[in-house]
């Protein structure tokens, strides 16, 4: 049966199938295959199961009843509604239709959506359109239960905007409630609790300005008054190429904007992204080399550091402290927009980049390690290696823990160097150590270090995914022998009806031979035949009574 | 597997209701110096004979009706019970049978019509769960039309029942001279019993066609006090003439 709509079941349901009698059936609804009686089979259980369910789907919006199926179908309508019920039960009629039994709420084919305070906590309000991307709206099928939980949409929005206000803020991220405290449901709005909007910041950015957390609440709630006039546009563009990433002082530069709507906006400028591009790569540079973690790193090509970054620690002397603090104030901020992964195909064919990527790829801590292990691990093998590194040991060790953020003060010392104001400028220093050791030797040296780790690192990711894979095809495997135990199951259960109807044909054959043996011999004796002569009908009887 | 006989419904079984609780339908309609008490409720055969002048007193006290209602009540109620006790024992046929059920009943202002099947051979049948899933389905506020729904159904099943006790009396006497034992019930209970090898067969279809959809199709209708008065009068009027009927018979 090719149905070209998709309907939303409940994911506990999605055993259901149109082609065939799943086990939660027979046993539910038992009277249709113990064979008992003959308006009771599964070709009837079958009829009436389609036909209910086509019958809902004809106007899915709509609460199917009980007396309105029994009007069509033939048939005991105490079972009739069994087998209605059962159905109703599961979901498979009636599902997101308000106002039934259960009351589960949700979307309907029509964007009346009821949110109620109270909906059950294994519930979702899912709009109907996302419900129906995966096939027969089953979604996640082993969904215990949690039942559904898509990802936001950039609709989600426009679907439940009418609906929101004045009920009790949910989030529109994880779906618990958002503590009024920490983030208020604007009024028209999509709110999020912090923690969810923290996160997102992290990985999507594209949805900044739908977000509406509660600081940015003394200005105008609404989404229409957000929209920026040419001069402020001006104000934020001049204040971001004065102040930087320093977003407290952009808002007060523009001053009729919050920081957040002056990020949100500077995100969505064309050329937004340019304009932060210099400044906060140069961040990067001057920042410990844990900050290596945020793209932009990989992205500036690492080659052509030196020459930037010489120049970088020349301004930095210069520099006052009111940068510092800008740093510090910015780098969150500046955190939540940057940390984006590009794709491997991004990546030069030049070793420094690779080596950035995949060390971003494996996070900070994980290459720091990979590099220290892979360090000792070359020593350890190669005599030579280990006289070339024996030299700088200490160096690449401390390279890594460099990475960690930690001990950078004794960095410091051992180098040397008069650049001991700031703790975040150690890594730019200790990258590029001209005066101490060659920095080409040094370079070479940690590039080699760090590649390794960060392809042990991937290897070791890969290894896990294999790891997965293969679990995956076991699991598929298992399946298939239980599809394969299910049919045979099948199969014998198909045969014992074929027996026990025999069973009851043979009866039923025995019966009125007995009926026959009777009645002739009644009428022998009405027409007078005194007794039989022959012996062995008598003994014949007894027989056929068992 | 079990292999019990699968045709065991056909084995006759003691006398009963065939639903789930074998409750009795009861109707009352009594008339004591003017005034008149109607009213239909189950009774469970079970319950202890002494429960039934409880009952009565009850009822009298709650409607405010005079004390010699009492006595009219509990002889109403026990002559009832005592008649479907007399069936009590006897065998009864149980074949499996589709009949079909109609419903024409008015409760205060609600008017009913309605036909479905019912399977009488099914022991676990529940006409009080029916009728309320037919009440919400329809949306029916008014609480006493479900209670009636059920013991319309249940008095349509009571007289099958006994039409059963005695297709299974003519059974054990057919044994002796008619053939073709088959044929009896059949042609007995062709009231209403539906073909089972037509409808259920390979060949039949369960879904009804279009047309008789109206047939089995409920009609509920909610008169104005107007026309509820109008009615009340004219049964009234009805009963009275049969009363009178029925007094001119017994002086003739």
């Amino acid at each position: 049966m090719s149905l070209s709509d998709l309907y939303t079941i409940p994911s506990s349901s999605s055993w259901f199938r149109w082609d065939e009698i799943h086990d939660e059936e027979r046993r539910s609804l038992p009277e249709f295959f113990s064979g008992s009686a003959f308006s009771r089979n599964p070709r009837v259980y079958r009829e009436y199961r389609d036909f209910i369910i086509n019958r809902f789907r004809e106007d899915p919006s709509r609460r199917l009843t009980f007396t309105e199926v029994r009007r069509s179908l033939v048939g005991d309508v105490g079972l009739l509604r069994k087998v209605f019920q059962f159905l109703d039960r599961w979901g498979l009629i009636n599902f997101g239709v308000p106002g039934g039994e259960s009351e589960e709420v949700g979307a309907g084919a029509s964007a009346a959506v009821v949110v109620e305070d109270g909906a059950p906590a294994g519930v979702k309000v899912v709009p109907a359109a996302s419900a129906a991307a995966s096939e027969r709206g089953t979604v996640g099928g082993g969904g215990g239960e949690n039942g559904f939980r898509l990802p936001p949409l950039t609709s989600y929005r426009d679907v439940f905007i009418d609906e929101m206000p004045g009920k009790g803020p949910l989030c529109g991220n994880c779906g618990g409630d958002c503590d009024s405290g920490e983030s208020k449901s604007s009024k028209g709005g999509y709110s999020m609790c912090t923690k969810c909007s923290e996160k997102k910041n992290n990985t999507e950015e594209k949805t900044t300005d739908d977000l509406k957390v509660n600081n940015h609440g003394d200005g105008n709630e609404d989404q229409v008054s957000n929209t920026w006039t040419d001069a402020e546009s001006l104000l934020l563009l001049e204040a971001v190429l004065k102040h930087g990433d320093d977003w407290d002082l952009i808002a007060q530069h523009v001053r009729s904007k919050t920081k957040l709507e002056c990020i949100a906006h500077l995100i969505h400028l064309p050329f937004g992204e340019h304009m932060l591009g210099p400044t906060s790569s140069k961040l990067d540079n001057r920042q410990p080399s844990s900050e290596v973690t945020q793209v932009k790193a990989a992205k500036s090509p690492v080659t052509e550091l030196s020459e930037e970054s010489i120049k970088a620690v020349g301004e930095q002397h210069i520099d006052t402290d009111e940068q510092e603090k800008a740093v510090d104030v910015s780098s969150p901020a500046h955190a939540l927009k940057r940390r984006r992964f590009t794709s491997f195909s991004d990546a030069t064919d030049s070793l420094m980049k690779q080596v950035a990527l995949l060390s971003t790829v494996a996070g900070p801590q994980v290459a720091a390690a990979a590099a220290e292990s892979a360090v000792a691990a070359l020593c350890h093998e190669n005599p030579c290696a280990l006289k070339a590194f024996e030299i700088d040991q200490d160096e690449v060790a401390k390279f890594g823990s460099h990475i960690m953020k930690d001990e950078l003060e004794s960095e410091l010392k051992v180098e040397g160097q008069d650049l001991k104001e700031h703790r975040k400028r150690v890594g730019m220093k200790e990258l590029y150590p001209e005066k101490n050791f060659g920095a080409a030797t040094f370079q070479i040296r940690a590039s080699v270090a760090t590649s390794i780790g960060a392809a042990a690192a991937r290897a070791k990711l890969l290894a896990d995914q294999e790891e997965r894979e293969m679990e995956l095809l076991m699991a598929s495997i298992i399946e298939m022998q239980l599809k394969k135990i299910r049919s045979k199951m099948k199969h014998f259960q198909e045969l014992e009806l074929i027996m026990e109807k025999e069973y009851a044909q043979i009866q039923h054959l025995k019966e009125s031979i007995l009926e026959e043996w009777v009645r002739i011999l009644q009428q022998a004796f009405h027409s007078g035949i005194p007794r039989w002569r022959d012996s062995g009908l008598p003994k014949f009887l007894p027989n056929a009574n068992m | 597997m079990k292999f019990h006989p699968p045709n065991s419904s056909k084995v006759p079984i003691k006398f009963r209701l065939p639903t789930a609780e074998n409750l009795v339908p009861i109707r009352l309609d009594i008339e004591v110096d003017g005034q008149r008490l109607k009213d239909a409720f189950t009774w469970n055969v079970n319950d202890p004979d002494s429960e039934v002048v409880n009952f009565a007193k009850r009822t009298v006290k709650d409607l405010k009706l005079p004390p010699s209602f009492i006595t009219q009540i509990t002889q109403s109620v026990q002559s009832q019970l005592a008649e479907f006790r007399s069936f009590e024992g006897q065998d009864m046929q149980n074949k499996e049978k589709i009949v079909a059920l109609k419903l024409d009943l008015r409760v205060s202002n609600t008017v009913i019509r309605d036909q479905f099947l019912w399977d009488v051979s099914n022991l676990e049948s529940d006409p009080e769960e029916f009728a309320r899933t037919f009440c919400k389905d329809m949306n029916i506020g008014d609480p006493e039309v479900a209670p009636a729904i059920a013991v319309s159904i249940r008095e349509q099943l009571y007289k099958i029942a006994v039409q059963n006790v005695s297709s299974a009396r003519e059974y054990r006497m057919g044994k002796k001279g008619r053939r073709g034992l088959e044929n009896v019930p059949n042609s007995k209970s062709g009231n209403g019993a539906l073909d089972l090898v037509k409808l259920f067969g390979i060949k039949g279809s369960i879904v009804r066609k279009r047309k008789e959809w109206y047939l089995y199709e409920p009609i509920v209708d909610i008169l104005s006090n107007e026309e509820v008065e109008a009615l009340d009068a004219r049964e009234e009027r009805n009963s009275r003439l049969k009363k009178k009927l029925e007094e001119k018979e017994e002086n003739l």
